[in-house]
């Protein structure tokens, strides 16, 4: 076959024909097999056809065989005549042969128990057919993707992509579902509700959600501002200026950070006790501004890279050093900025092991980390987990957006360190 | 008075010579300072050193009262405060040791400049530098001052309690604790001891988890990344938010719901029995070996789309060229990406792994939020379990059985594993050497 076609790669045309017609054939092949009992997806089908009441996901099953049957029809239409129109259409019908032929994977056992053909199907009863027919869809589906010449990274993305979501989805379902409880024996919801956010927020409600939040908000604006200005000032007298212990400082600093930092939690909670601070968000702003200086490498590392020149020409001009920052170093570093100020918010909301240990049983002084965490302890989250849920959603949301907003300033200080 | 009688002077009176110089506030202020830690010595610092060297002598107990004929409560020292006031009285001593420095140097720069005739900065001019030449005071005072009180008197704190027996047996102030040399770190090395036995294991699980999470998520993150980034995937943002996603929720949060997901009632079972996919519950969590996988994947959920973002960054920078001529040589992706891609890459990222590295090894976060150290198992020390890494048992330790000098002998290993893994960065890195050539 020497024929050109202009878009298409036909090098792999016989290849992609092959792979049809091996899945149909496999849809005459044993697909299950238990108890000595054989069907093959066809007769499958039959049974289903005959069945009474017939399971929803049933259509999985009639979906294939369409799906397969209609691809091989395609691979006919493009032997006879070679488009581009009929081989994307023919890839569009093939990726979704291919999704069923997954699905079917996880619905199987739902539908042949449905019908009545088995009873206590495990996927392992599955035959060659089915596997050999999974296996040449997706090889298929890659050889029509090569002549069409389309990435195939979108398989990969699309099956990594379900996946990520996966627990992301379930959450945000749980949060929605109506019927209490951990140990639910479905995925999708049998009621939606938007009552568990409600129970959050009510004015009797035993868990003080409004408070957590209004407290993890308090603390998370003044960490976003306060250790943001220490971080950036230090960065700043680290990178443009040179003293005596300049680099003892920056020595110190490094050999600090190697300890785990909660080794000393009892002690810094002693020392806040003898300032008479415990148990207050003051505690847990004043030690985040304290130890925000150990962040500084990244800032600094972008502070060396604005020219030094800029400075001296500015101190020629008769600018202070003060000035130098807020009006030349600052307007420059809008990115660095944000990061800063991005990361010490996200980190008030996910920090949970020094305020857990400050509060203690104080449930009014909560973060939402540590409001969270207390109801999925195992006395309370049969009872909350669909709060939990929504709890966990309504923390997820706005930090979502603001990161997906601020998604490049944040890879541009993470770029940033692994440079720095 | 001559320069040098002056210079003298001010080595026991701060200030003198600033004050002699005309700066005579800040003189002022010097000796002040100075006046006042030697009050706080004599009525408080020296005792409290004093007592550091013993930690208490009195027991707290029943004293027979002759006045009144019966028993009393008698308040014992407190070791603990004994030995926190210690560290205090320490660290100040510390400061002001460079303080004292500071005010010698500060006056010998005043006694140079009035000889040589150039002009002493009075007070205000000295509170106006603080903008400009030494604005190093105005803002490393509040880190100095932070780090100073809530990271370094803690830490120094910390340090000592390893060579105390300060552990569930001796509590205060019911209890005293002494000092105990370096007895802690021979039980927990290399005595037959069931500490012995518990820390070895829980060392090798650390630094197997520690390799594992850094390498599947930095190999899993570039794999993704180059798919996202080749020239064929169109709508490249959207494919990136949606990985974006797990990153952005909080970690607690998709680890505790990921931890409930996977309990033995948790909807993975749920559905992979629906599925047909297995006859009974998969003991994730439960089971130590099946735990470490969970955790390891778990912790690949979470950690390849943040290295997938860093490395987008990085694939930019390598030059298109080479993969053209590559292309034009007949390279198979797989070959471009194993010269071309991983060499770069490799090369640029190493002190990121070492780092990351360094981070999974204290990675607290996803072992306490998914298993918090469990399954547990009856042969190691209290509290351990399989999935236990040094850190979260430090944390176990201090937090449940309150063996706070096992907590820290732990802590200064777990400082020495990681300053082992910087001093390897460092000496392959010449970052060092490279920052002083942007100045």
């Amino acid at each position: 076959m020497n024929r050109t076609v202009i878009g298409l790669n036909l090098k792999y045309f016989l290849n992609s024909i092959i792979g049809a017609v091996v899945g149909f054939i496999c849809l005459f092949l044993p697909y299950a097999s238990k108890d000595g009992q054989t069907i093959s997806l066809i007769t499958g089908a039959g049974h289903i056809l005959a069945a009474d009441n017939k399971p929803a996901l049933s259509i999985i099953i009639i979906f294939l065989i369409l799906f397969t049957v209609l691809s091989l029809a395609l691979a006919v239409f493009n032997i006879i005549k070679t488009t581009v129109v009929g081989y994307k259409a023919w890839q569009c019908v093939q990726a979704l042969s291919t999704a069923f032929w997954v699905f079917a994977m996880f619905s199987t056992k739902t539908i042949l128990e449905g019908v009545g053909v088995y009873s206590n199907f495990l996927n392992r009863y599955l035959t060659f057919g089915y596997w050999i027919g999974l296996v040449a869809a997706f090889v298929t589906l890659i050889y029509i993707m090569k002549v069409t010449q389309t990435d195939r990274g979108y398989i990969a993305l699309t099956i990594m992509s379900v996946i990520w979501m996966f627990p992301i989805l379930w959450i945000v379902l749980t949060a929605l579902r109506e019927e209490p409880g951990y140990y639910v024996g479905y995925f999708f919801p049998k009621h939606l509700t938007l009552k568990n956010f409600a129970a959050l927020f009510a004015e009797d409600s035993v868990i003080p959600f409004t408070k957590w939040w209004i407290n993890t908000f308090i603390v998370a604006m003044f960490a976003c501002v306060l250790n943001t200005f220490v971080i950036l000032s230090t960065s700043f007298i680290l990178s443009r200026t040179r003293f005596a212990g300049r680099k003892a400082f920056m020595n110190i600093l490094m050999i600090i950070g190697l300890f785990p930092g909660f080794m000393s939690l009892i002690a810094v909670y002693n020392i806040l006790k003898g300032l008479g601070i415990n148990q207050s968000l003051v505690a847990l702003i004043v030690v985040g501004v304290a130890g925000a200086a150990m962040g500084y490498h990244i800032s600094k590392g972008f502070f060396d890279t604005i020219p030094k020149a800029i400075d001296e020409a500015a101190i020629i001009d008769g600018a202070s050093r003060a000035q130098i920052f807020f009006h030349i170093i600052l307007p420059l570093s809008k990115s660095i900025i944000v990061y800063q100020a991005l990361g010490a918010f996200l980190g008030a909301w996910s920090d949970y092991i020094f305020p857990s240990m400050l509060f203690g049983d104080k449930q009014s002084s909560y973060t939402v980390a540590v409001g969270l965490y207390w109801l999925t302890d195992f006395r309370r989250i049969d009872a909350y987990y669909t709060q939990f849920a929504a709890g966990a959603v309504i923390v997820a949301i706005p930090i979502v957006i603001l990161f997906v907003w601020l998604q490049r300033f944040y890879v541009e200080g993470l770029s940033g360190s692994v440079k720095g | 008075m001559n320069k040098n009688t002056i210079s003298k002077i001010s080595y026991v009176v701060c200030g003198a010579a600033n004050a002699a110089c005309g700066q005579i506030l800040k003189g002022l202020i010097f000796l002040a300072i100075e006046i006042s830690y030697i009050l706080y010595m004599v009525l408080y610092g020296a005792e409290k050193l004093r007592d550091l060297a013993t930690l208490g002598e009195n027991v707290q107990g029943m004293a027979f009262n002759e006045a009144l004929g019966i028993y009393e409560m008698t308040a014992g020292d407190n070791s603990m405060l004994i030995l926190l006031s210690g560290v205090v009285t320490i660290v100040v001593t510390i400061a002001f040791i460079l303080f004292w420095l500071f005010t010698i140097s500060s006056g010998k720069e005043a006694l140079r400049r009035a000889e040589e005739g150039k002009h002493n900065n009075n007070f205000i001019e000295d509170v106006k530098s603080l903008a400009n030449n030494n604005i190093r005071f105005l803002f490393l005072s509040v880190p100095v001052v932070g780090l100073g009180v809530f990271t370094v008197m803690p830490l120094i704190y910390m340090i000592l309690m390893a060579f105390t027996n300060y552990d569930s047996n001796h509590q205060p102030p019911g209890n005293l604790f002494n000092w105990v040399g370096i007895k802690n770190f021979i039980t927990l090395l290399s005595t037959s001891d069931r500490l012995s036995s518990t820390f070895w294991p829980v060392l090798g699980w650390t630094l197997i988890w520690g390799f594992a999470a850094t390498f599947t998520c930095y190999f899993g993150g570039m794999i993704l990344a180059i798919i996202i980034n080749s020239n064929g995937i169109k709508f490249k943002k959207v494919w990136r938010t949606i990985f974006v996603f797990t990153m952005a929720i909080p970690a607690f949060i998709s680890l505790r719901v990921v931890a409930t997901m996977l309990g033995e009632k948790g909807i993975f079972n749920v559905l992979l029995q629906q599925w047909g996919f297995t006859a009974s519950s998969l003991p994730f969590l439960s089971n130590a070996t099946w735990a470490r996988f969970s955790v390891i994947i778990v912790n690949f959920w979470i950690g390849v789309p943040v290295t997938m973002l860093m490395v987008s960054g990085i694939l930019m920078n390598i030059p298109g060229e080479l993969y053209e001529s590559a292309k034009i040589d007949g390279a198979s992706p797989f070959m471009m990406f194993r010269k071309i891609t991983f060499p770069y890459m490799w090369f640029v990222t190493t002190p990121y792994i070492i780092s990351n590295l360094i981070g999974n090894f204290n990675n607290f976060n996803t072992i306490y939020f998914l298993t918090a150290g469990e399954p547990l198992t009856l042969d190691y020390y209290k509290g351990a379990g399989k999935t236990d890494l040094l850190v979260t048992w430090l944390y176990k330790l201090t937090k449940d059985s309150n063996d706070y000098n096992l907590a820290a002998t732990i802590g200064i290993i777990i400082f020495v594993i990681s300053a082992i893994f910087t001093l390897v960065s460092f000496s392959r890195s010449n970052a060092l050497k490279n920052e002083e050539g942007f100045s």
